[in-house]
């Protein structure tokens, strides 16, 4: 039989770690958070970072909270597809990182929260670059919060334009030219036939878009002339710049500029070791992301960052119907769940990531620019040649739109820029196809 | 008395009789009974595993291909499902590519089929099975690497044998032979998706076959001889008239294996090159329903075209039994009756 003293302390001590467990358990705050990313490209900090403020935040709050951080690089329509599924599921993480025209559809569904009353709460977020506001608004709403920009240049090899006969200084000078509008992308494709005539690239390798379907082709139809979407709000297509893009990209490929065959060849085997080389392909479409891909798995054994910095510049796309040279930039953002029970410390976390420290460590190792007025000045982001040469960028800078139908527009222009490439229609009977496919599958879309 | 007692004795053993035959009918349902009890008790599982994985999601499909529902309203509450009536089956159907992806698919399963499930398949068992035994389950063996491969380990062995130089294997060889080289996956889409799946179709096929020609009776093929056959007339005259039920079972479900299958087409091509040239039925719905990159996947608009390659199947299924005449196939064997 027990004594009653023992017994006594077992109370006790029973109790006393009910009553802490309690407590510890109440002030114990679960957060998931998911994201996508190249952990091997550098843009594991995309999560990581939340591991850094973790305790900051603890401390600011005054509670314990449980993180849990998933991230990986799958593909992005399986990607969407699980926080979707898990959404419905009771599932979705609190935090999830996504490209910001997810806003359209998953706003519309109710998946993810208006962010503006929390918004509010962080001076962190005053120091976002205004212009990536618009680009995480729905229906007047703001529910993104900014993680990274980027922009879409056209890299081009200082090698072979040298071997073409381009002096340094030319060479050199070329993003000032084109961002003045003096190098139009008439000029480029000039300037890549006279090297495939003279033999300094194959024919073919010109130019190069990239292989898959992505946000960058859209730099096209905005720089022809485009609009995707009405004053009013509405999906729309416009024939006129729709018929430019397909001349210049159809154009491209009968003159042999650029391959036929591009579109399906393999990121990794073909597309990044031909454009990394620098000694293949002349100009060549991509996003400043690429940079850290090619220093760390490509040209590494060349001398990696140095290599590219000496033989590959990048510009902006150049000029052509508007006279406007441009970019696209694709932010991805930080959405919180409308299913998180704890939207507060969801937001005060990335309040958190949302410093030019923080950025800075994404920024610097992934080559994406920075999101924060005030990390343009830090040491760190100025001293990194890449992107402070690139940040200008921004300023010329086009987002997607964030409207459910967005996917069915850019489905069917793709239609039209594969059937043009391959040359399995002319750049007319490619409209018609990408006009009557929209129309098809979105009655609703103002077509001019 | 005698005649009477006779006359009871009759009537009482015809009533015995007739009690004897009604107990004999009750054991006899009860046999049945048990037999059948103990036949739908066999049958059960794969019964609740077809009504779990097929009909129940079947029935879901279908009413899910009468919905607008897309990423941008989804939900798995059905009663929140707006419905759209046959819409997306108009959409579907005037859908400027829609007939170009059905004969796709045509040509795609009857190339398949009959140049590698079912003709190399059968060629296959047949050189396997007169040649020496362990011979032949070595080359056997070597058919099934394909099947037992991941598919995306397979195709990127299948992506590096056609890739540009200096990845590509043939090219390389064709730069070693002092030959262009060829970007063959977009040269040649439709023969490397046909000779991708048409590896992977071979091994069901054939083991299917050889098992069936195995099994053949040896005094069979032994009156044969004594006959003087030659081998092609064994072939010919024995072998293959005994294979029309492997034959019908295999060509019924190669064919809906290969209407529904699209991951190796999805790794390889992805429906490319230029407009849908390599595009099936089932990977649109896939991409329809589940592939976007920009998100905003349409759930309703997929689920009708999946709809219509369950409607094609089971109109196929009928079909090939009605050719290969299923019910004689099933009946009781004559001799037996007999």
């Amino acid at each position: 039989m027990m004594k009653p003293r023992l017994s006594g302390l077992l109370v006790i001590v029973f109790l006393l770690t009910a009553v802490f467990g309690a407590a510890q358990a109440q002030d114990t705050v679960p957060i998931t958070v998911r994201c996508i990313a190249n952990v091997a490209g550098g843009e594991g900090w995309r999560c990581d970072n939340f591991a850094e403020v973790e305790a900051q935040v603890e401390e600011e709050l005054g509670i314990d909270i449980e993180l849990t951080l998933v991230q990986d690089n799958k593909s992005w329509g399986d990607y969407k597809n699980e926080f979707v599924l898990a959404t419905e599921a009771g599932e979705a993480p609190d935090i999830v990182l996504s490209g910001h025209e997810d806003i359209g559809a998953w706003a519309a569904a109710g998946f993810i929260m208006p962010l503006d009353d929390l918004i509010a709460q962080h001076e962190e977020f005053e120091d976002i670059v205004p212009a990536l506001w618009e680009s995480q608004m729905y229906q007047g709403e703001i529910y993104g919060i900014p993680q990274d920009a980027e922009a879409r240049p056209v890299f081009y090899s200082k090698l072979l334009l040298s071997d073409l006969g381009w002096s340094d200084e030319e060479i050199e000078s070329l993003p000032d030219r084109v961002a003045a509008g003096e190098f139009t992308f008439q000029d480029l494709i000039d300037t890549a036939q006279q090297a495939i005539d003279e033999g300094v690239v194959e024919p073919g390798n010109g130019f190069w878009h990239r292989p898959s379907l992505g946000p960058d082709f859209l730099y096209y139809y905005y720089g022809q002339g485009g609009q995707i979407m009405t004053d009013a709000g509405e999906i729309m297509v416009d024939r006129e710049a729709l018929l430019r893009v397909y001349e210049l990209l159809g154009g491209m490929t009968e003159s042999g500029v650029m391959r036929s065959d591009l579109i399906g060849i393999d990121w990794s085997s073909e597309w990044h070791p031909s454009v990394a080389s620098a000694e293949q392909v002349l100009f060549a479409a991509s996003g400043t992301w690429n940079w850290a891909d090619w220093a760390i798995n490509y040209v590494a054994d060349r001398g990696g960052n140095d290599y590219l910095l000496e033989n590959i510049g990048l510009t902006l796309i150049p000029a052509m119907e508007t006279g406007e040279p441009l970019t696209v930039t694709h932010p991805l953002s930080y959405l919180v769940s409308s299913g998180s029970d704890n939207p507060d410390v969801a937001m005060a976390l990335i309040a958190a990531v949302t410093t030019p420290e923080a950025n800075n460590r994404h920024a610097i190792d992934s080559f994406h620019l920075g999101i924060l007025q005030s990390q343009v000045d830090s040491p760190e982001y100025a001293e990194n040649e890449v992107l402070s040469n690139a940040h200008y960028m921004l300023d010329y800078a086009k987002s997607l739109p964030n409207h459910p139908g967005w996917n069915a527009w850019s489905n069917a222009y793709w239609l039209g820029i594969q059937a043009v490439e391959a040359g399995d229609a002319t750049p007319e009977e490619a409209v018609d196809i990408m006009v009557t496919q929209l129309q098809n599958e979105l009655p609703e879309v103002v077509v001019q | 008395m005698t005649q009477r007692e006779s006359n009871v004795g009759g009537a009482s053993a015809s009533s015995t009789v007739q009690q004897q035959l009604a107990e004999q009918a009750q054991r006899s349902r009860s046999r049945a009974l048990r037999a059948n009890l103990s036949a739908y008790g066999f049958l059960a599982p794969a019964g609740v595993l077809v009504i779990l994985f097929f009909f129940i999601p079947m029935i879901i499909v279908i009413l899910m291909s009468m919905t607008n529902l897309a990423t941008a309203n989804f939900t798995t509450d059905i009663s929140r499902w707006e419905f759209v009536g046959l819409q997306n089956f108009q959409t579907m159907f005037s859908d400027q590519f829609a007939q170009k992806i059905f004969f796709n698919s045509v040509f795609y399963v009857l190339i398949t089929l009959a140049f590698f499930n079912v003709g190399l398949a059968l060629v296959v068992s047949l050189l396997t099975t007169h040649i020496d035994r362990r011979a032949g389950f070595f080359f056997r063996a070597l058919w099934i690497l394909p099947r037992i491969t991941t598919a995306t380990i397979y195709i990127l062995m299948w992506r590096r044998i056609a890739a540009e130089a200096p990845q590509g294997i043939i090219n390389q060889i064709n730069q070693l032979l002092g030959q262009p080289t060829i970007n063959y996956l977009n040269a040649y889409p439709w023969e490397f998706v046909i000779l991708v799946n048409g590896f992977v179709g071979v091994s069901f096929g054939m083991i299917i076959f050889t098992s069936a020609i195995e099994s053949i009776p040896k005094d069979l093929m032994n009156a044969s001889l004594v006959d003087g056959s030659t081998i092609m007339q064994r072939i010919r005259y024995v072998t293959l008239p005994l294979l029309r039920w492997p034959l019908l079972f295999v060509v019924t479900y190669q064919t809906l294996s290969l209407l529904t299958s699209f991951e190796q087409i999805l790794l390889l091509t992805d429906g490319g090159p230029g407009l849908y040239r390599t595009e099936v039925w089932a990977l649109t719905a896939y991409h329809r329903a589940l592939s976007n990159y920009f998100g905003n996947a349409q759930w309703g608009y997929g689920s009708a075209f999946a709809v219509m390659l369950v409607l094609v199947g089971v109109v196929l299924a009928v079909i090939y039994m009605r050719v290969f005449r299923f019910n004689e196939l099933v009946s009781d064997p004559k001799i037996e009756v007999l």
